[in-house]
């Protein structure tokens, strides 16, 4: 910042003032502004270019400000004031929790906060408009590109020292060091190597397997067939993994991300000729499961519509038809919802018959290959 | 209009012009725009009221033929254009006349929530009528408490006082019955706010359909739609979800409706996003660039 | 002169012991005596400046409690509602700063709103500078910092979005990794690598945390810094006016003036985010619940500056994904992921370059264009906002559908035609109305203006009175450069084609200069006053004898 003017006229100044060229308006010399009231004071910067508020104005204008910085002291006052108001009970449980007395104490807060912030902004504000002078001063915009005479000097310079060092004219000392470089700008790429595994064909499986009992979500009842009796059922649902000492929580958030699915309970009669013998037969009792994961980006596809059969991906609006194997209908989608196969178990408990038969979730380069 | 012609030319004018334009947009479009009562409050009578007298089966074979029978049929098999009711059970019939979706004179809209048409005893007898004649299918859940009473149906100010006070016991036991938050929520935000939003605001559905807003609508209204599913709606019978979970989701919803906004008066209607960003750039931007017009403002050579 | 007041002691002591160490005295008087032009679209950068400080001192804040852990626990605090639900260790930290931390909400809200007046600042700010030219040369590089900052802001509101683990911040994350995974061959690489794993994960919100609260601001802040030297070094462009050239800038000195009016700015800034803050509920994530990859809730947004990357992913429709080999190539996920953003922030930071390419100037240029006087560059600039816009209206097409009950696959397919029609409509309408000021222009700079008095002449015959424009005026409206040709249009004495004219990229160029120069006014051999240069009709010299005695 300090050698931010390269300008050879400015440096060569009298006085080296940036400012002082009179403005091209008002033309007529310093002598001039003697005539002026307004004009007449020994300030910083030349007298034509400053137009300086009488004493009354001025007195005005400080009573104005100083308002202004009484309002944020108070204001500020007020601020500390609120924040010990809703302190903590003897017990220590803050008062804030109760989120009625949080919002009170948000707009207390918030409020003399933003009043004494805009107090300090309006006051300097005034101060500077109504107490300052108005200043309309002038400065020249640096001269570019160098002299040419410095421009030479320069590269004389440099290419003399870069010569003499000797790097230009020894290049096996040269390639060397660059060669020694190499390994070193690989290294820090290479060990990012352990932020995470390869994928291997870990997105190609979920947790499903067969014979697995299905629950639904939030609760921990194992699903019969009879329980989605009604044609336009709808329930979003998870694999049953049982409570234990190494998932004190059931299912891990990354199994429950794939695993998803939504159970719909179709009329007879709504089948489209999309679905294949295979598909149909992944049914049970008018019961599918397709993946609750959207091909598109990964939100879960949810909004299923009884009337339409349509699912509905809320996030980007791909929709899939439920009832012609959840192929894309409209949207950004690459692929369909790929289908759970499903069948009931001797309990009658509805059970899938194995993993899905593709990739879930958002489409990847290699989603469509066999695992 | 010598004062505007004065002052056209100033420096302010075109801002002023600008802000009065808008300001003119935005009433006029207040005028134009879809007012409030067609989502107005419903005004739904308790069900359980205390009353006397029975459902009376015969007038509601009148109200029936009168209403419903013009699009569903003489005995509730549907038409071209309304469905057949005959498998829609009480608990369908009690949540469609209770928000004021049916009777409906337009059956290839989407019916929005209107104020009960019917009275509550008419609306009795119909479902009497109903669950004799017409069809069967999911009962109305009855210990689930309905819509708040209504002053204007108590002839004087204790009784209705009274039934008041009962309701809202009623409904401060149901609520903080639902005592399993993290059952509730997950029910809630696996199953219901795709399409209805976090917070019950409701949601966009295709075909120019709409997941209408739930804040109006009362547990056993809410409790009705799941077991029967109306328009778009999945089923949720008392099987995939039971009764009690059923209790803890609503209870979780209408917690979250009833919480005051620990953030500050104005929630935006708890839209989100799009509307921090509009009140972010039109309230939040205009402010702070109108300082910067009053610091940066012309000031005349001696003033 | 000698009326110079003797500064304070203790001032005058700090003063000897910094410049007995830095020889100080002469840099730092020219330095408080820089200028600055007055207008308040030069403090628009300002405000993102200030915003940036805002942030980062509330960020410091929330750090002191904020855990960035996806460990899973069951929540037991003080916040009521939430009690026995599962959720993160950053949802729960973030609950803590709301219910148990005083003053904890109304940071946090400080906080987000300044990131959404930050960015929206930012944009403004840009605008301003690419409409009145301000980043033609020597301010280029400038302008390519400005690009930089402009595009690591959004990811870094990306990623801050994402830490408190709450349902439509956990989708934010969801959504950057399904746009990840669309990548060719490297895509599941890349996701496993950066998520430690398959979504979520443990270690996400953690290597966020650090990217946005160490990596990301401390390039932001370096930015920002040489972006404010260069500013000082070259500095401030102003707008056309009296007194006012190439060679020289008028406005306020830093010291005292400016240094109160930005210091007071500052205050304003704060004060009406604060205010905001305190009244305006933001991002409510004790409301929204915690993240669990399988719930998702309608009307799910980013905040706004991502806005438009989530309506090209919905507007872009599948028709052109392929197979090859079986192998998926979403063409649907990647053109709205990578090339939209590329073309908006690419096509940024060539503008420049290429202008000066088609236009051939390469003079420097410290008056500000006014946007009229290039029209093709404010065309071009407006068809960048409604293309910008559009996406972004399109980022909320269902809650614009669910508010003014239109169908929703309509809103898709109204943004699927208009983001293609838009930005032609937006450039051809743009460029017609710079044009016709451009005229009005000329009238005003040949005739004055309309004063708006009417008289009636002898003939009975009504006219409005003409005034002189103000000086300044005529200053501004003087300003327009001449309709330039670039130097490759020229032939020689004997009629010969330049050397550069030739060949397919000289032609091109010479075919783009003309488009972007031939609409243009002339406003040569234009005098002010001179008043008859479009005369017809008899009323003229009546007229202008009007105007002339009334001046």
């Amino acid at each position: 910042m300090t050698d931010n003017n390269t300008n050879p006229e400015n440096e060569a100044g009298a006085d080296d003032r940036v400012i002082g060229t009179p403005s091209d308006a008002s033309g007529d010399t310093i002598v001039a502004g003697a005539a002026d009231p307004h004009r007449e004071h020994a300030g910083p910067y030349p007298a034509e270019e400053t137009h300086k508020h009488s004493e009354e104005e001025q007195r005005r204008g400080e009573k104005v400000a100083s308002l202004w910085f009484v309002i944020a002291f108070l204001a500020g006052i007020g601020f500390l004031v609120a924040y010990f108001v809703w302190a903590p009970n003897a017990a220590g449980e803050p008062a804030i929790a109760d989120p009625q007395i949080g919002q009170y104490s948000n707009m207390a807060l918030g409020g003399t906060l933003a009043l004494a912030l805009f107090g300090i902004g309006a006051g300097m504000t005034v101060w500077a408009r109504r107490v300052m002078p108005h200043y309309e001063v002038s400065s020249p915009y640096d001269e570019l590109p160098s002299p040419p005479e410095e421009k030479k000097s320069f590269n004389e310079f440099f290419m003399k020292s870069a010569d003499e060092s000797g790097f230009l004219k020894r290049p096996l000392m040269r390639r060397t060091l660059l060669l020694a470089m190499a390994p070193l700008g690989l290294a820090p790429i290479v060990m990012l190597r352990d932020t995470g595994p390869l994928p291997g064909d870990k997105l190609h499986s979920t947790l499903w397997e067969k014979g697995m009992h299905m629950v639904v979500e939030g609760t921990d009842r194992k699903i019969k067939v009879e329980d989605l009796d009604v044609p336009g059922g709808m329930i979003t649902a998870l694999p049953y993994v049982e409570h234990s000492e190494e998932n004190p929580h059931g299912i891990s958030l990354n199994d429950k991300a794939k695993a998803v699915v939504l159970l719909i309970k179709m009329p007879e009669d709504a089948w489209g000729p999309d679905m294949s013998e295979q598909q149909l037969n992944w049914t049970q009792d008018g019961i599918i499961a397709y993946s609750k994961i959207c091909t598109h980006v990964g939100c879960p596809a949810a909004l299923y519509e009884q009337g339409t059969h349509r699912i509905l991906c809320p996030c980007h609006q791909s929709t899939f038809d439920a009832a012609n194997g959840a192929k894309v209908v409209f949207g950004p989608a690459h692929r369909p919802l790929p289908q759970l196969p499903l069948t009931v178990d001797s309990e009658g408990y509805l059970v899938a018959d194995g993993d899905f038969p593709e990739a879930v979730g958002p489409t990847f380069w290699d989603a469509e290959k066999e695992a | 209009m010598k004062w505007i012609t004065a002052r056209r030319r100033h420096p302010l004018a075109g801002y002023a012009v600008v802000i009065l334009a808008l300001g003119l947009f935005g009433l006029g479009y207040a005028f134009v725009a879809p007012t409030g009562t067609d989502r107005a409050e419903a005004q739904t009578l308790a069900a359980d009221k205390a009353d006397n007298g029975q459902p009376d089966a015969q007038r509601g074979k009148e109200i029936f033929n009168k209403s419903c029978a013009s699009c569903h049929g003489l005995t509730g098999g549907g038409s071209a254009n309304a469905p057949d009711i005959t498998d829609a059970g009480a608990a369908a019939i009690d949540f469609q006349v209770s928000t004021g979706r049916m009777p409906s004179m337009n059956p290839d809209a989407q019916m929005p929530r209107k104020p009960q048409a019917l009275t509550d005893e008419e609306l009795r007898d119909l479902i009497a009528y109903y669950e004799a004649e017409i069809g069967d299918g999911p009962q109305i859940p009855t210990d689930v408490p309905g819509s708040a009473p209504q002053r204007s149906d108590f002839s004087d100010e204790a009784s209705y006082e009274a039934a008041k006070e009962s309701y809202e016991q009623a409904y401060e036991k149901y609520i903080s019955g639902g005592k399993d938050t993290e059952a509730g929520m997950k029910l809630y935000l696996t199953n219901c706010a795709h399409c209805h939003s976090w917070s019950g605001g409701g949601g966009a559905l295709t075909g120019g359909k709409y997941a209408p807003e739930i804040h109006d609508a009362s547990p056993r209204q809410i409790y009705e739609a799941m077991l029967t599913g109306p328009g778009q709606m999945p089923v949720f019978n008392d099987t995939t979800v039971t009764p009690t979970e059923k209790q803890d989701l609503i209870a979780y919803v209408k917690d979250l409706q009833a919480e005051p906004n620990a953030g500050g008066i104005f929630d935006l209607d708890r839209i989100g996003q799009v509307a921090e960003g509009f009140i972010g750039w039109t309230v939040g931007l205009t402010l702070i660039v109108a300082c910067a017009i009053w610091i940066t403002a012309k000031q005349r050579a001696h003033d | 002169m000698s009326t110079t007041p003797e500064a304070p002691k203790a001032l005058r002591n700090i003063g000897n012991f910094i410049d007995d160490r830095f020889h100080l005295s002469k840099t730092g008087e020219k330095n408080l005596r820089k200028v600055f032009p007055n207008h308040w679209s030069f403090m628009l950068g300002e405000i993102a400046l200030y915003s940036f400080i805002i942030l980062i001192i509330t960020g410091v804040f929330l750090t002191l409690w904020f855990k960035p852990s996806m460990a899973e626990i069951v929540y037991n605090g003080s916040y009521d509602r939430l009690n026995g639900v599962e959720m993160s260790e950053a949802y729960a930290s973030t609950l803590h700063i709301d219910f148990d931390v005083r003053g904890g909400f109304l940071v946090r809200q400080i906080h987000h709103w300044a990131a959404l007046i930050f960015v929206a600042s930012l944009v403004i700010h840009m605008l301003r500078v690419f409409f009145t030219g301000a980043f033609r040369k020597p301010r280029e590089i400038n302008w390519l910092i400005g690009v930089a900052i402009f595009a690591l802001a959004m990811v870094e509101g990306l990623f801050g979005y994402s830490l408190p683990d709450d349902l439509p911040s956990g989708m934010g994350v969801r959504i950057l990794q399904g746009v990840m995974l669309a990548l060719p061959l490297i895509g599941s690489y890349v996701s496993m690598f950066l998520f430690g794993g398959e979504f979520p994960g443990e270690v996400i919100i953690t290597r966020l945390y650090m990217l946005h609260i160490l990596l990301i601001p401390g390039i932001l802040l370096a930015l920002i810094v040489a972006h404010f030297m260069i500013l000082w070094h070259q500095k401030h462009t102003q707008y056309p006016g009296t007194g006012r050239s190439e060679k020289k800038v008028v406005g306020t000195p830093m010291f005292p003036g400016f240094a109160v009016k930005a210091g007071g700015f500052f205050f304003f800034v704060f004060a009406v985010i604060t205010g905001l803050s305190a009244f305006v509920q933001i991002n409510p994530i004790h409301l929204f619940g915690p993240f669990t990859p399988t719930s998702i809730t309608s009307g799910l947004q980013p905040d706004w500056y991502m806005g438009f990357m989530e309506g090209s992913l919905r507007i872009f429709p599948n028709w052109f994904d392929f197979d090859i080999f079986g192998y998926a190539v979403p063409i649907g996920v990647l053109v709205p992921g990578l090339v939209i953003p590329g073309l908006i922030f690419g096509g940024l930071a060539v503008w420049p370059f290429v202008e000066q390419w088609i236009s051939g100037d390469k003079r420097h240029h410290n008056v500000a264009d006014r946007p009229r006087n290039a029209p093709v560059r404010t065309g071009l600039g407006v068809a960048g906002i409604v293309f910008y816009g559009l996406l972004w209206l399109a980022g909320s097409n269902d809650i614009l559908s669910e508010t003014f009950s239109i169908s929703l696959y309509a809103t898709t397919w109204f943004f699927r035609i208009f983001i293609i029609l838009g930005p032609i409509i937006g450039f051809i309408v743009t460029k017609r109305i710079c044009l016709g000021l451009q005229r009005q222009d000329r009238e005003t700079l040949e005739h004055g203006y309309e004063s708006g008095t009417i008289q009636q002449l002898p003939s009975g015959e009504f006219i409005e009175v003409h005034k002189e424009s103000s000086e300044d005026t005529v200053h501004v409206l003087q300003s327009k450069a001449p309709v330039e040709r670039i130097d490759v249009e020229a032939v020689d004495e004997h009629g010969v084609e330049a050397p550069e004219a030739r060949g397919a990229k000289g032609r091109l160029r010479s075919a783009l200069a003309r488009w972007y120069t031939k609409d243009n006014i002339s406003f040569e051999g234009v005098e002010p006053h001179s008043g008859h240069h479009l005369h017809h009709g008899s009323h003229e010299a009546e007229e202008e004898a009007t105007a002339g005695s009334s001046s």
